[in-house]
């Protein structure tokens, strides 16, 4: 479903992200996971359309995101770590905004479920203004959510839930991945990606330094067996293998 | 701490201008600035022959009229109290100096240092717009007398915004507080109706007479004993402007300086409802500033979507951001104000005109026709609804599914059908303020014919003109402001104005080929189908001007799809 060849990204001098190639397959959850400055954020927006990259080639659902960006991005959900909303539009009102985007006939079918499942449903006339923090990015997921993507970008999901939408949202992806959404997942939170993660590429200096499922990555490196991620994370992605720690 | 506001003032600026400068080495933004230098270039130095003495800017009028034009900056800040945006603080500097160890006191001159930025600069534009002009000693005095000029108006108007936010918050207590400001505003206001009111036959015969002889019967007006006592103060702020030579400018800047410092103890000593306007306004701003913190609900009309702005689920998915754009002002509190006075204007003005003589409604008529042409080049400015707003959120647009002419010509179609209906509504006005004067030249015939060409003509001229202002700030986000306000206020004035003029000239380029093929078309079938020849000459105007738009939009659209969020350094 989503595939990319040989990404690079290059800010003036600085190289954000180098030679970065991976697939995701329908119902595959791939957890982005690397220190601050790793090139996470970047590999996601370059999917999502909004950076162009340097150079490589990226693909959604066969779409060259270059070449056939409009059919690319129908087919697929940013959702940022910062919620952007528009001030005059209220929770509703943002998602029939998002429905004619994506051209959903059956957007007033839909906004009922999508509320109760995020629990928003009490909000549905608020403005973004009359929201906290957490509502904010369940609107925003909820937005991404509702024409049905086949390909899923989260960036840092998490930011600003409570333990309830925590819950919740973990149970969305793995429901979404379940019926056959490719998901990329980017996160400091490696509890989450361990949980519901079908692999894991680890990034450092805008390079990919291993990828593949937790247990692939522990086999691969013989002196970790039997760590857990944030370990093995340590172990890739510090000069001394996280010895120190 | 007046050093820590030195240096964070200092270091910001330093820093932005520094960013902004590093946008150099993109040849577009290389060639935007040769352009704008050659621009003031022309401006400063070239475009104008010396004035002959006695000139419409002469130095007998300037004084007079200088004065009149203060005191309407000022009353206009007692009745909007605009000024308050100079309070609007930034997130960091919400997060950073509201809870530090800054006294109240310190953050208003810490903001009044920073107001200076833009009045200093656009004191020098000033310098540099009147650098040829016969009155005043010399440039460099010219430029000081501007700034003392400049900073007392944005005192006194950041002083007339603490009075009403004061009364305001506080009502009747507040007026106690209040009374000397409040008097001395009164006497003014009651002495300026008075004074006009008595002055009104010299001034309508002047009128009649021609410009000359009326600014003579202004400045005549000006000094007769009740206006000249009300207006010293004013002429005062003004006098160094025109002062001949060295020691009269010195003698001139004496009382300007100081209403200068009268005007900064009265700022600093009515401060009391600063702190609920500040952080009012620093909330807005954060909105503005792209929703990034915690926004407030923004002050809204009805929460109910107009019946008329129904978005359905199908259709030209570009419709989905003309309604969200278009539903963000009809939303607001202002426009519905504005749409009710335009209501109740409409309906006075009918009434007016057929009533006694009808004067007061032909002055309504000629104000809102007036007011409906200079729309055509000051409204873009105002009417920002369009990408002006949204690229502040570059990021959720370029994740859209749509192409990238589809957001620009839905982003610009949103203010071009504001600003349209806004200036139909002001020749409405005047249509129906003109509608009982049987005498009046042109005749009705003539002026149902006009108010008909505004309405088909309007809207492709002023798609045209947001194209101009939306393809500047696509193209150079890092120099243009973004989001719903604008520097504004007399301080700002003079960017603004060099601003209208670049635009005029650009709209006037962009207009050449369409007005002059429906002219050619006008000429060609005027003999044969007498007014009638308009609605080809229209019908070729629009298609010009549709197919002209359509290749901008083309361009922009491409400009928009390369445009990367990471690069373009947008200038919140």
């Amino acid at each position: 479903m989503i595939e990319v060849e040989g990404l690079e990204k290059q800010y003036g001098a600085l190289p954000a992200v180098r030679g970065l190639s991976f697939q995701v397959r329908p119902g595959e959850v791939l957890g982005l996971v690397g220190p601050n400055g790793a090139g996470k954020t970047t590999t996601i927006r370059s999917i999502a359309g909004i950076i162009i990259p340097s150079r490589g080639r990226i693909t959604i659902g066969g779409h060259d995101l270059a070449k056939d960006a409009v059919a690319a991005k129908s087919l697929l959900a940013f959702i940022p770590d910062e919620p952007h909303l528009f001030d005059y539009l209220t929770v509703e009102e943002h998602l029939r905004f998002v429905g004619r985007l994506y051209q959903v006939a059956d957007v007033e079918q839909r906004i009922p479920g999508l509320l109760e499942e995020l629990d928003l449903s009490p909000k549905r006339s608020a403005l973004p203004g009359e929201l906290s923090r957490g509502m904010k990015q369940k609107l925003a997921i909820a937005c991404g959510l509702l024409h049905q993507p086949q390909a899923l970008l989260l960036d840092e999901p998490l930011t600003g839930l409570d333990p309830v939408g925590i819950r919740r949202m973990k149970s969305t992806i793995v429901r979404r991945a379940e019926a056959g959404t490719a998901v990329i997942l980017s996160s400091h939170l490696l509890h989450l990606v361990e949980e519901i993660c079908t692999r894991v590429l680890v990034m450092n200096a805008g390079q990919a330094v291993a990828s593949g499922t937790i247990a692939e990555i522990v086999a691969s490196r013989p002196a970790l067996s039997g760590r857990r991620l944030e370990d093995v994370f340590l172990a890739l992605i510090t000069p001394d293998g996280g010895a120190r720690e | 701490m007046i050093r820590v506001f030195f240096y964070l003032a200092w270091r910001s600026t330093y820093n932005r201008v520094a960013r902004q400068l590093r946008q150099l080495r993109s040849p577009r933004y290389l060639v935007a600035l040769a352009l704008g230098l050659s621009y003031l270039w022309i401006v400063a130095v070239e475009q104008r022959p010396r004035p002959a003495p006695g000139s419409v800017v002469g130095a007998r009028w300037l004084e007079p009229l200088g004065a009149l034009g203060v005191v309407g900056a000022l009353l206009w800040g007692w009745v909007f109290g605009l000024e308050r945006r100079v309070l609007a603080f930034t997130p960091a500097e919400v997060t950073f100096l509201f809870p530090g160890p800054v006294t109240r006191r310190g953050l208003v001159q810490y903001k009044l240092l920073r107001n200076q930025l833009l009045i200093l600069f656009n004191a020098l534009l000033w310098t540099l717009i009147l650098a040829r002009e016969r009155f005043g000693a010399s440039p460099w005095l010219r430029a000081l007398s501007i700034w003392v000029l400049l900073t007392t108006i944005s005192f006194h108007r950041l002083g007339a915004s603490f009075v009403r936010t004061s009364l305001m918050e506080h009502g009747r207590i507040a007026l106690r507080h209040r009374v000397v400001s409040l008097l001395a505003l009164g006497a003014v206001v009651v002495g300026l109706v008075w004074s006009t009111q008595s002055a009104l036959p010299l001034l309508a015969a002047g009128w009649a007479a021609g410009l000359t002889t009326f600014l003579d019967a202004l400045a005549e007006a000006a000094v007769q004993p009740v206006p000249r006592v009300l207006l010293a103060p004013f002429r005062a702020m003004i006098r160094p402007l025109a002062a001949p030579t060295f020691a009269d400018w010195l003698r001139a800047m004496g009382p300007a300086l100081a209403l200068l410092v009268a005007h900064y103890v009265w700022v600093i000593r009515a401060d009391t409802a600063f702190e609920e306007a500040a952080a009012e306004m620093s909330l807005r701003r954060a909105r503005q500033a792209g929703g990034r913190g915690g926004t407030p609900t923004p002050r809204l009309a009805h929460r109910r979507a107009p019946r008329f702005l129904r978005l359905a689920p199908l259709g030209w998915p570009g419709g989905a951001i003309l309604w969200k754009n278009l539903l963000a002002v009809v939303r607001t509190r202002r426009a519905r104000n504005v749409a009710a006075a335009f209501v109740v204007g409409s309906v006075v003005a009918g009434l007016l005109s057929f009533k006694g003589d009808g004067a007061l409604a032909e002055v309504a008529g000629w104000l809102a026709a007036t007011w409906a042409a200079m729309t055509v080049v000051i409204g873009p400015q105002w009417i920002r609804n369009d990408l002006r707003s949204d690229l502040l959120k570059l990021d959720l647009l370029r994740s859209y599914p749509l192409p990238g002419g589809v957001v620009v010509a839905a982003e610009t179609a949103a203010s071009t059908l504001v600003l349209t209906a806004l200036q139909l509504a002001l020749l409405l006005v005047a249509y129906l303020a003109f509608l009982g004067n049987a005498w009046m030249e042109p005749n009705l015939e003539v002026r149902t014919a006009a108010l008909l060409a505004a309405v088909v003509c309007l809207p492709g001229v002023n798609y045209l003109g947001m194209l101009i202002q939306n393809g500047t700030a696509l193209l150079f986000p890092a120099w243009v402001h973004l989001g719903s306000g604008r520097p504004g206020g007399v301080e700002a004035l003079g960017q603004n104005m060099l601003m209208i003029v670049a635009y005029s000239a650009l709209l006037a380029a962009g207009l050449a080929v369409p007005g002059t093929l429906s002219a050619v078309v006008w000429l060609l079938l005027r003999d044969s189908l007498g007014w009638g020849a308009g609605a080809p000459a229209a019908v070729v105007l629009l298609a010009t001007i549709a197919v002209e738009s359509a290749f901008i939009v083309r361009w922009l659209g491409g400009v928009f799809e390369r445009t990367d969020p990471a690069a373009a350094d947008i200038a919140a």
